[in-house]
């Protein structure tokens, strides 16, 4: 759980633990058994971004443990790279706010989740959570920390030099919780998670027996994506503000170079003509409206080149298959990506695969699997523009019946996810997307029916066979019944036939 | 029988041998396709032409008919073994039995229809007959041929009912009679009223009744009386395109089984119901309706009725535009039909 460690610098107290505690339901822990599930999740997705940065291979051991009634231990532990002794207490035990001014695709978006989880905890059996972890160079740390809600601060119950056989962090929590009702979830979950993320190994042990292992099918780490400055039509005047805190001395043509991707000093001049603003007026010196001025014309100009994919880590084709065919009985599946979109100055990729499979319900549309940078959203598809553009979409035009069940796995990846709710469950309906959902899911749609088109044709030159079979025998049976005499065999001319036919 | 039974043998035989040698059995089979129906002036009736139809076994669309067929063959085997008949729907349904898909009956009684272009023999000569629904009537003396009635002589007159036409009937040898004419007569109603009124007497008289279009047992007697008993054949229908095209069928055959020999009676006398026998009669009547009119259309095109009397009853139809079913004469008391129609037209 490094990564948080490396922006330390960028990170600032904001309003505190307490407003989250207060709006639990927001970060998904409205009650017993979203909670239990919330916590899995925060705590995987955490363990997956931080080994996915350093290209490590991902082992999740995910362990809930009853402790009488309705208290759960919960203890999350991976092979990361560990997190520096000193950050562990503001790491694990502070509501940060991270610079989201620094873009790169993450699961998690600022590490609110952790904290949200430990507090949870806090609240609910009133018992410290506890984080041993260990860098390469190090023998090992663990802590027991609390967090003060009221000054946004954590309390180090103990800390202790503790062996670890090999780098990484496990965090345990003690929390209520509904096992029963969130067990399902959970599964679902992390099958899902393995889907998106294949070269991840994960297991569930609940009460010391291993329930489910999924994943580490693919054993290549996806390639850290590229950290990028934020792209002119993203910017809104609060980030502006920020950006001009931090680049204070820089006159106004300097600033936008060295603040926006995309921005070279031709480009920069341009824009400064194209909205008529002195290129060297100092940025300290901009009145609010003229940065209004900038903000509109940054998102209106059409001179800017589109924003930069590399920040987004898509799955690709071989790993989102070689996911799917390990989580689902497959029987067919195609693969197709939207790249070079963007919504709103944020780069977009829609990557989907349209399976074939028994293991999916029988209908005349696919069922819908949803992923936002690989993360799989399990609640509120009715509301998802995902969901909108599969229903945009004509599927009988597709040979899409209900005797081949089908499911379409789509996975968005963007910089900023526009989530309809904190809960982090639905994706907004921006236009932009939906198109380019609806493109891609038609895409996938014409490929399947190329092959359904193929399919169909051999079942039923296969039915043509046995058929012929069975009528040949017959004749030959009812042609010796009038003859009297002994069946011919005629086994083999009918094998002669259909190789001849092979061959054609 | 024994015929039937050889030609069976020689089928199965002909495609035992084709398979033992390594080859796809084929069927040529005479062509049905109205292209290949003609009339035969000289026979004076329908008959097929020389076109053939091949069904080879190596070919997929085929193979099933081929396979139906030979079931066939094998089904009228085994009634002619136990000297038994059956009913073309009764060899629908047994085909069940033996994996063999008839889509419906209209395709068994096809594949029956094949078997006998193949052969060269009609259904009948296998013992598979249609559903009964003509009767005859009358002074004749008929031998049966059936197993267990072998030289069992019947007169046609042992029930005021009528006999039904069935398989032991129309193998059965007409011996002798008194009659001197055959009356068909369409409706079942016809039949009785003429029973009942004693009118075969008086006309001395056998009476067939024919229930529509007469199945090929009740055609096949028809000739028989015709040609063994010298009995000029009188046919007496509804008066309409429907009822007149009964009495073409009999006297010329018929499409559907332009492959049998020895089914129609080519001097047969329509007597009506005529269109002009409704105007002179002035029976109760109806207009012709739209099927009426495109029947008599078709009938138009068809080479039966190119002689001048029969192109004269199209167009009488076509003029008067009526029709009348044969009960109309009841209009003027129940003996009307006998005491003048018939007199009249039977003179």
């Amino acid at each position: 759980m490094s990564q948080r460690t490396d922006l330390t610098q960028h990170f600032e107290s904001i309003s505190p633990a307490e407003f989250f505690y207060r709006n639990r339901q927001m970060a998904g822990f409205a009650n017993a058994s979203q909670a239990l599930y919330s916590a899995v999740r925060e705590l995987v997705e955490n363990s997956l971004d931080s080994c996915e940065d350093h290209s490590i291979l991902p082992r999740v051991d995910i362990s809930i443990t009853n402790n009488g009634s309705d208290t759960f231990n919960l203890r999350v532990s991976d092979n990361g790279p560990g997190v520096p002794t000193e950050h562990v207490p503001n790491a694990f035990g502070k509501v940060l706010f991270g610079s989201k001014y620094r873009q790169r695709q993450k699961r998690g978006a600022f590490g609110l989740g952790v904290t949200m989880a430990i507090l949870y905890g806090q609240i609910t059996t009133d018992s410290a959570a506890v984080i041993h972890t260990k860098q390469i160079d190090s023998p090992g740390t663990e802590y027991r920390l609390l967090i003060d809600v009221e000054k946004n601060c954590p309390i180090v119950q103990s800390t202790c030099e503790l062996h670890r056989e090999s780098t990484g962090t496990t965090v345990s929590i003690c929390l209520k919780g509904n096992l029963s009702r969130s067990e399902d979830r959970i599964m679902e979950y992390l099958r899902l998670t393995s889907v998106s993320s294949p070269h991840a190994s994960l297991s569930l042990t609940i009460d010391g027996n291993v329930v489910a292992k999924f994943g580490g099918v693919s054993r290549t780490p996806p390639p850290p994506p590229s950290i990028t400055k934020p792209h002119p039509r993203s910017v809104d005047l609060e980030m502006m503000n920020r950006l001009i805190q931090q680049k204070s001395k820089k006159r106004l043509k300097d600033w936008l170079v060295d603040s926006f991707q995309k921005v070279g000093v031709k480009t920069a001049t341009d824009f400064l003509k194209f909205i008529q603003m002195d290129p060297n007026r100092k940025v300290t010196s901009l009145s609010r409206d003229e940065l209004i001025r900038i903000g509109s014309g940054l998102r209106k100009y059409d001179k800017f080149e589109n924003p930069d994919s590399r920040a987004l880590s898509p799955i690709g084709k071989s790993s989102f298959i070689v996911g799917v065919r390990s989580a689902f009985n497959t029987s067919a599946q195609y693969y197709s990506v939207r790249t070079a979109s963007e919504w709103h100055g944020h780069p977009l990729i829609i990557e989907g695969i349209l399976v074939i499979g028994d293991d999916f319900p029988r209908s005349d549309i696919p069922t819908l699997y949803r992923f936002a940078n690989r993360v799989p959203l399990l609640y509120d598809s009715s509301e998802d523009v995902l969901t909108k553009a599969l229903k945009r979409v004509n599927w009988g035009r597709y040979n899409l019946r209900n005797s081949s069940p089908a499911a379409l796995f789509v996975n968005l990846s963007s910089t900023r996810i526009p989530f309809k709710a904190a809960g982090k469950q639905s994706i907004a309906s921006i236009p932009e997307i939906e198109e380019i959902a609806i493109a891609l899911y038609r895409d996938l749609g014409r490929r399947l029916n190329k092959v359904l088109k193929q399919h169909l044709q051999s079942t039923l030159k296969t039915k043509r066979m046995r058929e012929f079979r069975r009528f040949f025998n017959l004749l030959a049976v009812y042609g010796a019944e009038l003859a009297e005499t002994q069946v011919p065999e005629t086994s083999s001319m009918i094998d002669q036939l259909f190789e001849v036919e092979d061959i054609e | 029988m024994e015929r039937a039974q050889s030609t069976l043998r020689a089928l199965g035989e002909r495609v035992v041998q084709s398979l033992s040698s390594g080859k796809f059995p084929v069927f040529e089979i005479p062509d049905r396709k109205t292209s290949n129906i003609h009339y035969d002036p000289s026979t004076r009736r329908y008959a097929l032409g020389p076109s053939t139809v091949k069904r080879d076994s190596k070919n997929t669309k085929h193979v099933r008919s081929m396979a139906q067929l030979l079931w066939a063959a094998s089904f009228a085997r085994q009634l002619l073994n136990t000297s038994r008949t059956s009913s073309l729907r009764d060899l629908y349904y047994s085909s069940e039995a033996f994996g063999i898909e008839f889509a419906d009956q209209s395709e068994s009684d096809r594949i029956v229809t094949d078997l006998e272009c193949l052969t060269g023999l009609p259904r009948e000569a296998f013992g598979v007959f249609p559903e009964e629904h003509s009767s005859i009537y009358g002074n004749v003396l008929m031998r049966y041929n059936v197993p267990g009635y072998e030289g069992r002589e019947i007169d046609l007159t042992v029930s005021p009912d009528g006999l039904p036409i069935g398989p032991a009937l129309v193998s059965a040898e007409p011996v002798r009679s008194s009659a001197s004419m055959v009356l068909a007569v369409e409706s079942g109603g016809m039949f009785s009223r003429l029973i009942e009124t004693k009118a075969w007497q008086r006309f001395n008289a056998v009476l067939v009744q024919l229930g529509g279009q007469p199945p090929r047992g009740t055609r096949r007697i028809l000739r028989r009386l015709r040609y063994e008993l010298d009995l000029p054949v009188y046919i007496f229908t509804d008066g309409d395109p429907w009822g007149m095209h009964i009495a073409r069928v009999i006297i010329s055959g018929s499409a559907n089984a332009a492959h049998i020999k020895d089914l129609n009676v080519p001097d047969a006398t329509w007597i009506g119901v005529t269109p002009s026998d409704i105007e002179e009669y002035s029976l109760p009547n109806e207009g012709l309706n739209n099927a009426d009119l495109k029947r008599l259309d078709d009938l138009t095109r068809d080479v039966r009725y190119d002689s001048a009397e029969w192109r004269k009853h199209i167009d009488d139809f076509r003029r008067f535009r009526k029709k009348a079913e044969q009960q109309a004469f009841s209009r003027y008391g129940m003996d009307f039909v006998v005491e003048n129609y018939l007199r009249d037209k039977l003179a």
